[in-house]
């Protein structure tokens, strides 16, 4: 086995390592498929035990408010203590959670949504449409939710019956549920707002909240998912190390880790008694992103020029060790169904790059990175830098505080360093960055052809006229946008072997950080 | 005398207060740019500032928060509402264990072989007490727990990597959790007082009255401990002070290492939020340690040395 090229996953995910793999299956006399692992997600749940998490993605200034939720452990105490509107089912699609099932007109303005019956809350209190309405108005109006934006096409929200609600958009989105299904549209009871006491409908109910040390919360027994919830308990430590928390999974402190690095996974993978699973291009992209309207940038042939003169690969082998695909400038990640994979990818050619610059005027480019902005970013920078001398193209590396970055930089810089989460449908993907109006539109790129295309994208409710629409925005992106996204991360999580029922979701990492009620011990 | 000394301790704390509010003044982005990050936008930074009162003027804060703390009250955390003496008093418990627990390996093995060094001037033990503790302070202290946790608790499963524990931890379990951490310090800071005691032992060796000690024909092991020591100990105790001091408020990347839940992980993350009523806290604890241990270390130096205790 080559050591640039990272153990595949098998279907389940689960990557095998190649050597144990054969040991065993010699020990056994046993010939063994690729997929040693997919045995584990077929055997049948057990309740009991505690699940000891060993998470990164949060600090002691974390709360229970889902209106702060910023981060992996904010995501998954959320989904243990409440329910989402809207889940993401394994293969990708909208399916309903508290909200069971919807309907929509021709053109997608008018919504009725059902209200799922005989659910309720920690406090016993029974969900209906009011506290529905509640838990979405608290993102409207004057708020500090993150998910203002998300829901802002939401021009009315009226309650039709006990269990039923309408929602009227002021444009219309095919996409609606995918936008409830965001982890900040959670569900509280109607006039609920002691944020230290949280009454949800999640399967665990708060027992001990230490914010940056650890949460506890415990089954209640009543879960209204079917097949769900088999811990007894589950507890989140904050390890923000990464070595330490890899030590942790093999020493079997915890039982579960996210965010393993790619560096060491090869060593993990030695542990007999830890198993990793792969979420395969699914991950955060990672993204130099420059000012389409900043004097260096404003001719579409530097910014060309950049996306031929990074080399992805080397980025890609090198910095993430192989556990990354290659990007294409969209943000839409290669696991996506709406992925356009004949978008020309704009593989590495100095020479090329070299001519375009050229053509541009050579204009002075300076890049600001920082760590702050994702890992990896200040050696990917380095390496983008290297690839552009070989083109004769020099870049300046400004190395910035990663202290406040995403306040100070990002936004504001000319050229810099970011990184983009997955979003449930392309539509956002799309029109949270790339929109002329959008609020985080980091490239400055507007282009009123393109905002057309998405924004009737979203009525046309025939799939194969969609796709060839998504098709013709992610080209548009490509080739005239300011978004470099070389590399698009894979999510690398940590099991002990006796847990089972973890396989790779296609938005978040630790079983769309639900492994607390999807997974159980063997 | 005592009085007008706390008197200046308080003074000093207010001070520090008051210099620690402008410096979060003046660092850049406030708490609801810090929570927000990436996903912030014009209107639900507004929003959010309005609900933790950040559009009031920042004196005004200053002394809504002064009146809250002179009444006793340091209020809650600005990012998540906990009760800040809450949350502080367990960490800061936590703290003094870990320091406490280092302290106390530390002090014997630093003043002992000290002593023993300056005893034993330019000979074996000497000099394998100056190499071996020059060795352990030259390692950086990740480098030290990283060590300790492949030797101690992959390789052999003696200790656990993890530190972490809570109020409900029983004492011995606690012990045993802590002891990699305590070792790790004990590592960083034996090296100065060690080197301290056995220099100034040293000096004391050349006076006077020492030489006539040796004269009288008393062997060197009771020159030092009766007549040298003594003396000696005076500049000892301010390092000593200064050591534990530094176990109390600087041991972070230790607490990072070994996951454990001090007062120092709070502070960081209080100041990567601009949590200002959480970082006043901390670093109002923090001074507060600083200023008895050095009192401390006053008082001791007073109490040992009769020229100071009868001044003229």
């Amino acid at each position: 086995m080559k050591t640039a090229e990272p153990p595949s996953p098998g279907p389940s995910g689960l990557i095998v390592d190649r050597r144990q793999l054969l040991a065993g299956a010699g020990a056994l006399g046993l010939a063994l498929g690729p997929m040693g692992g997919l045995a584990r997600a077929e055997d049948a749940p057990k309740k009991g035990g505690t699940l000891r998490m060993g998470m990164e993605g949060g600090s002691a200034s974390d709360s229970l408010d889902f209106r702060t939720y910023t981060d992996s452990i904010h995501i998954s105490y959320g989904y243990q203590i409440f329910n989402g509107m809207v889940e993401i089912a394994q293969d990708g699609t909208a399916t309903g959670e508290l909200l069971e099932s919807w309907s929509t007109k021709p053109g997608a303005t008018e919504w009725v949504f059902d209200v799922r019956k005989g659910v309720t809350f920690h406090s016993g209190k029974t969900l209906d449409a009011d506290d529905i309405i509640y838990s979405l108005n608290l993102h409207r109006g004057e708020t500090k939710s993150p998910a203002k934006d998300l829901l802002s096409a939401i021009a009315d929200i009226r309650k039709l019956g006990p269990n039923q609600v309408g929602i009227t958009l002021s444009s219309g989105n095919a996409d609606l549920p995918y936008n409830l299904s965001d982890y900040h549209v959670l569900v509280v009871p109607n006039g609920f707002s002691d944020w230290s006491k949280p009454d949800g409908t999640g399967a665990y109910a708060l027992e001990t909240f230490q914010p940056g040390v650890k949460v506890v919360t415990r089954n209640t027994g009543r879960y209204w998912k079917p097949n769900r919830a088999w811990f007894d308990s589950i507890e989140i430590r904050y390890i923000p190390d990464v070595a330490a928390r890899t030590q942790a999974l093999i020493s079997g402190q915890v039982d579960a880790v996210n965010r393993l690095d790619p560096k060491t996974v090869g060593f993990v993978l030695k542990s007999p008694k830890v198993d990793v699973v792969q979420s395969k291009g699914s991950g955060n992209r990672f993204a130099f992103v420059a000012h389409c309207d900043d004097p260096s940038f404003a001719s579409n042939d530097t910014r060309m020029a950049l996306k031929y003169g990074i080399d992805r690969q080397k980025i890609v082998d090198t910095v993430y060790k192989g556990y990354a695909s290659i990007g294409n400038d969209t943000l839409i990640a290669p696991s996506n169904p709406y992925f356009v994979p004949n978008t020309p990818p704009h593989s590495y050619d100095p020479d090329r790059a070299a001519s375009l610059y050229k053509k541009a005027g050579s204009p002075p480019l300076q890049l600001q990175v920082s760590e702050g902005a994702f890992s990896g970013a200040t050696d990917s920078a380095v390496l983008f830098q290297e690839s552009l001398k070989k083109a004769g193209i020099n870049l300046d590396l400004k190395r910035v505080s990663a202290d406040g970055y995403w306040d100070n930089v990002w936004l504001k810089a000319p050229f810099c360093a970011v990184y983009w989460g997955g979003r449930p449908s392309v539509d956002l993907q799309l029109s949270q960055t790339f929109f002329s109006t959008a609020n985080w539109n980091d490239s400055h790129w507007r282009d009123p052809g393109f905002d057309k295309l998405v924004v009737a994208a979203r009525i046309e409710l025939d799939p194969a006229k969609r796709k060839s629409m998504y098709a013709e925005a992610q080209h548009m992106i490509a080739d005239t946008g300011g978004m470099i996204c070389y590399a698009v991360g894979d999510y690398l999580d940590g099991y002990a072997k006796k847990v089972k029922g973890v396989v790779p979701h296609p938005r978040y990492d630790m079983a769309d950080q639900r492994a607390a009620e999807k997974a159980w011990f063997a | 005398m005592i009085l007008s000394r706390i008197g200046l301790g308080l003074l000093t704390l207010l001070v520090v207060s008051i210099v620690i509010f402008v410096l979060t003044q003046i660092l850049p982005g406030d708490t609801a740019t810090s929570v927000l990050g990436q996903n912030a936008t014009p209107e639900t930074l507004a929003a959010f500032r309005h609900e933790l009162g950040l559009d009031r003027p920042a004196a005004l804060r200053y002394l809504a928060w002064l009146g809250g703390v002179l009444h006793g009250d340091f209020g809650v955390a600005l990012t998540n509402k906990q009760d800040i003496v809450e949350v502080l008093g367990p960490r800061f418990r936590n703290t003094l264990f870990l320091a406490g627990y280092a302290a106390l390996m530390a002090l014997p093995l630093a003043v002992g072989f000290g002593i023993l060094a300056a005893i034993r001037e330019g000979r074996l033990t000497d000099r394998l007490a100056n190499i071996v503790a020059l060795l352990a302070i030259s390692m950086p202290e990740f480098f030290v727990g990283y060590l300790l946790i492949l030797n101690l608790s992959v390789n052999h499963e003696w200790f656990p990597s993890l530190a972490t524990v809570g109020t409900d931890t029983p004492f011995g379990e606690r012990v045993w959790a802590v002891t990699l951490p305590a070792v790790t310090l004990t590592f960083l800071v034996t090296a100065h007082m060690l080197r301290m005691t056995r220099n100034s032992v040293l000096s004391t060796m050349s006076t006077a009255y020492v030489e006539m000690a040796f004269l009288k024909g008393l062997s060197r092991a009771r020159v030092v401990t009766r007549h040298a020591l003594p003396n000696a100990a005076s500049p000892v105790i301010s390092v000593i002070a200064l050591n534990l001091a530094y176990l109390v408020v600087g041991v972070v990347v230790v607490e990072n290492v070994f996951t454990y839940p001090g007062v120092g992980q709070y502070m960081i993350d209080a100041v990567s939020k601009r949590d200002v009523p959480v970082i006043e806290a901390c670093g109002i604890v923090f001074a507060g340690v600083f200023i008895t241990l050095n009192t401390f270390a006053d008082v001791m130096a007073i109490v040992l040395n009769p020229r100071l205790r009868h001044p003229r």
